[in-house]
């Protein structure tokens, strides 16, 4: 079967091991649990008829007190970058990532997910944001580990993006 | 491997492999439990484990590894932690080393299960305190935007009562109805301290740690500040028939120089002043004085009420909202603002009930060296003084932007009643399209409006100015928010003055008058009183104070000048120069009665060089004395506007003074 390595990429809370869960286990939990290291996580996928394994890289996010380690991204054939909507800093962190990502590991395919959406009221993006990232060429999903939007989809469309 | 060293390593937990090519390990050792359990039972330590296929993270290590290992380099290959999952569904932290052993490439694999524990809750205490700060500030945040919006919409309201007061105040109304009005104003006084005091409040409380150090530098003078805010007082202080007084036991001739900022200096002085006033019978005093203690310097207001209420401690007349009984309506904001001020500038502050009676409110605050920066952060500095107030009398041309049309309207009719030319406009817009295509002396512009903001369009006004080598503008902004801060990021955006909202007629002229002589009369190049600069104010004095007649002769001027320009012209055509000296002398006669220097003295030429015979450069010169002209005429016709003529028996009825016993009848 075919194998895709992918890495989680953003600033610390943002929700990336919550978006692992709720992808590969169905699972959410709110208590907020720090990453610390790296782990990693297998799912199976159906993409374009064909069966693909995804290797997911959840990474911790880079903060003060870890910094990113770029050898992760060794192998991997896309990344899933990902930012907390009620939180605008993490958003330029994104920003940063993505450029550091391309240095790194060319210009391999990505998805910048913008997670918390369940959290509108508190929501710090604004349509400029996002039609600023578009207009980059940036494929963009709003998604919530907490009630599952947007999650699939955006697995999935990294997967086709991966795949061609 | 001797037997006590297999222990060892059983012992400390460690799974040591030699790395035979291929993606796979030959364990050199007897596997500790948590590798059986990831990665099943390995009987013999013969056979080779496919270690970098059973796990991602060490297939990718492996990469490092190898270069490591071809590199034969002294630096450590380590990795950082990974967690694998067990079939039981245990996460098992892992690290892993790769290491150059008797010639034998080595990969030790460690779990440092108690120690990365240990790791997880220390970074999982610091983010969660980051995520804590963070959504404090975003707290914080939102109240603050919260909270000006409050005082903005609090502000409007009170500019349209202070500006309708001034305006119904130059109106000629009975005496009763005066103090109706100066009841009514000094209740829209004390509103706006009260919405001033909730802002300042606030935005202090906002801003104490960070202001910490940059005001340990500043200083201000604590006897000056004490005398400022003496002296605006005063008049509120006469009104209730209270004395107010500054005790002479200390040197007031020497500096009082302490470490503070000075508005907000002030500030406190206002609040104590205002506190004691409050308490104090008609009658009695209060008292304002200074002490030298040595690293500190000490002032106090001494009030003569009823002392402090027995129902509070000391300390607590200093807390957020608290108020004694008979508080008058206020906010319990001023004295909290008090505290917080002088404690972040070190120092400390506290109360007291007097002995005989009355209160003392006091505050002491670190002495600053003498000659130490002065804190002025107002870009009102070059606000208005009785000096410069007499050298800029002119009328400008002045763009006012505000979005509500009440205060449009009032201060608008306002300005031109002072002479000035106004074009009044709603929004950002159209004060941009204004500005594009007019030249003003002055733009006012309100902060807070629909689309463009007074920020953004003071930012492409210094654009437009830079782009096009257009003449500096004077700005002015009308903000609700005029902490220092407020008013640096103003500054950085262009502004040359701020005026606070809600405002009152009485600031906007002070800046007006203020307005560098440069940007306003920018035409002026004589030194000359321009033609358009008419001093109504001298003018009306001349009259006896009689509006009506003014207007009148304004009137009369507006309709006869046209006509001797027409004559002159018609008489330099014919080069008739004994008709033109005297149509010039005539002009200059009227000109005069309006004090129009610069024209006066075109007139003047214009009749000289007549009179010489010579009308070589008589056509330059009487264009400059048609511009002159022009600029007075339409001077006048704004003035005379606003106040029309009543017809000359009416007008000296009025002013006749009454005529004494014995007097003739006139």
């Amino acid at each position: 079967m075919l194998q895709k390595k992918i890495c989680m990429l953003g600033s610390f809370a943002v929700g990336k091991t919550s978006l692992v869960r709720r992808f590969v286990e169905g699972f959410y939990s709110d208590v907020y649990q720090t990453t610390v290291g790296v782990k990693i996580d297998k799912k199976n996928i159906q993409v374009n008829g064909g069966e693909v394994s995804l290797v997911l890289w959840d990474i911790y996010g880079e903060d003060d007190y870890q910094k990113m380690r770029w050898s992760y991204l060794r192998g991997a054939s896309g990344y899933l970058l990902v930012a907390d909507g009620t939180r605008r800093a993490t958003l330029e962190k994104a920003r940063q990532l993505e450029e550091r990502a391309r240095q790194e590991a060319g210009a391999i395919p990505f998805v910048f997910v913008i997670n918390k959406c369940d959290l509108r009221q508190d929501w710090e993006v604004d349509d400029s944001f996002e039609m600023q990232m578009r207009a980059q060429n940036w494929s963009l999903l709003r998604s919530s580990a907490k009630t599952g939007e947007g999650v699939e989809e955006a697995f999935s469309l990294l997967a086709q993006k991966m795949l061609g | 491997m001797p037997e006590v060293l297999e222990k060892f390593l059983a012992e400390m937990g460690f799974a040591l492999l030699e790395y035979t090519g291929n993606r796979a390990f030959l364990p050199l050792a007897e596997l500790p439990p948590w590798f059986r359990e990831l990665w099943g039972e390995s009987d013999s330590v013969t056979i080779p484990v496919a270690l970098a296929d059973k796990s991602a993270f060490l297939e990718n290590f492996l990469l490092e590894a190898e270069a490591f290992w071809q590199e034969a380099s002294s630096a450590a290959c380590r990795s950082e932690t990974w967690l694998e999952r067990s079939s039981s569904g245990r996460d098992i932290p892992l690290q892993a080393r790769a290491l150059h052993l008797g010639g034998k490439r080595i990969i030790a694999i460690s779990s440092p299960d108690p120690e990365f524990r240990e790791q997880v809750r220390i970074l999982q205490t610091a983010r969660n305190a980051l995520l804590d700060h963070e959504r404090l500030s975003r707290e914080i945040q939102k109240k603050e935007i919260l909270l000006h919006c409050i005082v903005h919409d609090l502000s409007q309201p009170l500019s349209v009562m202070h500006v309708a007061m001034d305006c119904l105040s130059e109106e000629p109304i009975s005496e009763h109805s005066k103090q109706f009005l100066t009841l009514g104003k000094l209740a829209s006084n004390q509103q706006e301290t009260m919405i001033r005091d909730i802002l300042h409040t606030f935005a202090a409380d906002l801003q104490a740690s960070l202001d910490a150090g940059i005001e340990g530098t500043a200083s201000a003078d604590l006897l000056e500040c004490a005398r400022k805010s003496m002296t605006v007082l005063l008049p509120t202080f006469e009104t209730k028939g209270v004395r107010l007084r500054l005790d002479t036991g200390a040197d007031l001739a020497r500096p009082w120089p302490v470490r503070a900022e000075e508005s907000r200096l002030q500030r406190i002085f206002s609040n104590l002043l205002e506190n004691a006033l409050r308490y104090t019978p008609a009658g009695a005093s209060v008292t304002v004085g200074v002490e030298d203690e040595g690293a500190f310097l000490k002032a106090y207001v001494e009030d003569e009420g009823p002392g402090l209420p027995k129902d509070l401690r000391p300390e607590q007349i200093f807390g957020l909202f608290m108020k004694g009984k008979q508080s008058g309506g206020k906010a319990g904001l001023g004295l909290y603002f008090c505290r917080i001020t002088v404690e972040r500038w070190g120092g400390s502050i506290g109360c007291v009930t007097l002995p005989a009676r009355g209160s003392r409110f006091w505050f002491r605050i670190p002495r600053a060296a003498e000659g130490a920066r002065p804190s002025t952060t107002d870009v009102k500095s070059t606000r208005f003084t009785p000096e410069n107030r007499a050298l800029h009398t002119h009328p400008l041309r002045i763009l006012f932007a505000d979005d509500q049309k009440d205060i449009r309207t009032l201060t608008t009719y306002q300005l031109k009643r002072n002479g000035h030319k106004v074009v009044a406009v709603r929004n950002g817009q159209d004060a941009l399209k204004a500005f594009r295509k007019k030249q003003f002396d002055v733009i006012l512009l309100d902060q807070e409006m629909p689309g463009l903001t007074g920020d953004q369009v003071a930012q492409a006004i210094r654009k437009i100015e830079a782009g096009k080598k257009k003449s500096h503008t004077f700005l002015v902004a009308a903000t609700g928010n005029t902490g220092s801060e407020d008013i640096d990021r103003l500054k950085a955006l262009g502004f040359d003055s701020v005026l606070s909202k809600p405002f009152r007629l009485e600031d906007l002229h002070a800046i007006l008058h203020a307005t560098p002589p440069g940007r306003a009369a920018s035409l002026d190049h004589t030194g000359a009183t321009r033609a358009g600069n008419v001093d109504f104010s001298i003018l009306l004095t001349r009259v006896g104070g009689d509006e009506r007649l003014l207007a009148r002769m304004i009137q009369t001027f507006l309709h006869d000048t046209p006509k001797r320009l027409a004559a002159i012209a018609s008489a330099l055509r014919r080069q008739d120069v004994e008709d033109l000296a005297s149509l010039a002398h005539a002009l200059k006669g009227s000109i005069s009665i309006f004090g129009a220097e610069a024209a006066r003295l075109k007139a003047q030429d214009l009749q000289e060089m007549a009179r010489s015979g010579n009308l070589e450069s008589a056509q330059p010169l009487m264009g400059s004395l048609k511009e002159e002209i022009a600029n007075l005429l339409a001077n006048l016709r704004g003035y005379a506007q606003q106040t029309p003529a009543r017809p000359t028996s009416h007008r000296a009825k009025r002013q006749r003074p009454p005529r004494k016993r014995g007097e003739p009848r006139r």
